[in-house]
């Protein structure tokens, strides 16, 4: 039996008046890679924002190793560390280099001596081809090379889970190819990753699980050859017939 | 006439300055009172430079406090408690913007003497003074460099497990820092020339030397011009080194590589043989358009 790692139960987020997400039900096994597709404002980034509880669910349940993460008194930073994330804007601490950037967290967070996190920290530069710049400031590298970096920054506080919130959305086009290799490495060995994407193609030919998502709610999930193949739900169809020539 | 009576007191305290020149009466002052008018504006520099810095640690501390998130989720003693904490701070910081320095320092001086028996001496009630009235504008610049630092910042410093102490000391304060350094810099110009008002308290820095020079021998537009002189210089010399100070947190344009790059082929080459991404759709136009040419 796969290993559970997060389980979200009858997730709920409203806004106000305006609610985002609606009943959400799904896990994440180990080795999982989830993408979420769906158009923009249906609740996808939200999805993810709870589950590393950058925002606070209205109800629901969000369980990791069957634990509840909303219960009160739940130490928030330690689960944080075994939940990576990836933002769309990259969020790289502008005051710190490359190299520092990938060290902090190991340092402050995980206690590490400098030389283990130094050698971590180059040990996933190196993976996603950035230890060349390890000494450059955030502001003097691209927006590919950012996001490169934003994914060996979380990856060196070795997270079980590693969650993706658009990770494409702010790049030039010629620099998504970049991003996407990185990330189809990372599938590729194993890593259990949740995807919020526009890369139909990725989410087709990388992921092991699609999931679709309209107005709050997960309308159709399934293998991406169910979903890109034969998709059930007309919503669906509509979605997808915008990004048929992909 | 305002010739006449210097001439007469020129004539009374028994020097020759009546019969010198604006110039010879510059070279006549600082030559007799050289020495004071140095004393006075290393006191000036020492009140401004220690004021300042400590002034820029208290608004350090009453802007992060006051930037303290409270949400419902939090215990009701600990929102108490910051809250009450928050509105003390606020009271500090509008009754010392508010009030003139002057006033403060009249006020705390002899209030402290004839209320609590405390006899400061006037250069630590100088520090004293000037120190709270920079804390209380900091506390302000510092609560404003705190919220212009992206919240971007605070979200990846938070994802990768960071406590709301460790996103402060780490990735917030020191942005705000860089951010508000010219703010500092302008405190300090400020302080440098504001602490003449500390002469009511007969704080010896520059303006109390030069009230007593000019005093003494009426010279007051030849003291007042030695004086504007070298608060000009103490000011300009501030303003250099806080630009050279804003440059070197800045760190260098450029950067060494480190060793040399493999994956930056891939950067705008999708039909690179075997390095392009599968996932671009450009990338199959160029493949096609590559191999009709080669058909062709």
């Amino acid at each position: 039996m796969a290993d559970t790692i997060l389980q979200i139960r009858h997730l709920n987020k409203a806004f106000g008046n305006h609610e985002v997400l609606k009943d959400i039900d799904f896990t994440v096994e180990k080795g999982d890679v989830t993408s979420i597709i769906g158009a923009s404002g249906s609740g996808k980034s939200t999805l993810l924002r709870c589950i590393n509880l950058l925002e606070t669910p209205t109800s629901g349940e969000v369980l990791y190793h069957g634990q509840n993460v909303l219960s009160p008194g739940f130490n928030a930073p330690a689960y944080r560390t075994h939940v990576g994330m990836v933002f769309q804007s990259f969020n790289l601490f502008n005051n710190m280099t490359v190299l520092e950037n990938c060290m902090v967290g190991q340092l402050k967070v995980l206690k590490k001596s400098k030389e283990e996190a130094q050698a971590a920290a180059m040990n996933y530069l190196e993976k996603v081809g950035m230890a060349p710049y390890i000494n450059a400031k955030p502001r003097q590298i691209s927006g590919g090379q950012k996001q490169r970096v934003a994914i060996a920054r979380a990856l060196a506080m070795e997270p079980e889970v590693l969650l993706f919130d658009e990770p494409t959305s702010a790049l030039d086009p010629e620099m998504v190819g970049e991003v996407l290799t990185v990330m189809q490495q990372l599938a590729k060995e194993g890593m259990t990753m949740l995807v919020v994407t526009h890369e139909m193609a990725f989410a087709r030919d990388v992921s092991s699980r699609v999931v679709y998502m309209n107005q709050g709610v997960i309308c159709e999930a399934g293998t991406p050859q169910q979903i890109f193949g034969d998709p059930q739900r007309q919503e669906t169809k509509d979605f997808l017939s915008r990004f048929r020539n992909c | 006439m305002w010739t006449s009576i210097q001439e007469a007191i020129f004539q009374a305290v028994g020097t020759s300055v009546g019969s010198m020149s604006f110039g010879e009466r510059i070279l006549y002052l600082i030559a007799e009172y050289g020495p004071s008018y140095v004393k006075g504006a290393g006191n000036t520099l020492l009140i401004a430079l220690i004021a300042t810095a400590i002034g820029c640690i208290i608004g350090l501390g009453v802007g992060v406090i006051q930037t303290i998130p409270v949400s419902k989720q939090d215990h009701l003693a600990k929102r108490i408690v910051v809250r009450f904490i928050q509105a003390l701070l606020r009271i500090y910081v509008e009754v010392f913007r508010g009030t003139p320095m002057m006033i403060q320092a009249v006020f705390l001086y002899y209030g402290a003497a004839q209320l609590f028996n405390i006899y400061m001496s006037t250069m630590f009630a100088a520090y004293f003074v000037v120190s709270i009235n920079t804390g209380a504008y900091m506390a302000e610049t510092v609560r404003g460099g705190i919220l212009s630092v992206d919240p971007g910042q605070t979200e990846g410093a938070k994802a990768i497990g960071m406590t709301h102490v460790q996103t402060m000391l780490w990735v917030i304060l020191p942005q705000t820092l860089r951010n508000i350094l010219p703010q500092i810099g302008n405190n300090l110009i400020i302080n440098i020339k504001d602490t003449c008002v500390l002469s009511v308290i007969s704080v010896v820095e520059l303006f109390f030397v030069h009230k007593g020079v000019a005093g003494a021998l009426y010279t007051y537009f030849e003291s007042a011009a030695i004086t504007m002189t070298i608060y000009l210089i103490m000011t300009l010399i501030c303003a250099k080194l806080l630009r050279w100070w804003e440059k070197k947190m800045d760190g260098a344009d450029n950067y060494d590589l480190a060793t040399t790059d493999t994956l930056a082929h891939t950067t705008g080459m999708y039909d690179y043989p075997g390095k392009g991404s599968p996932y671009d759709e450009r990338s199959k136009e160029l493949g096609q358009r590559r191999h009709k040419k080669g058909g062709r």
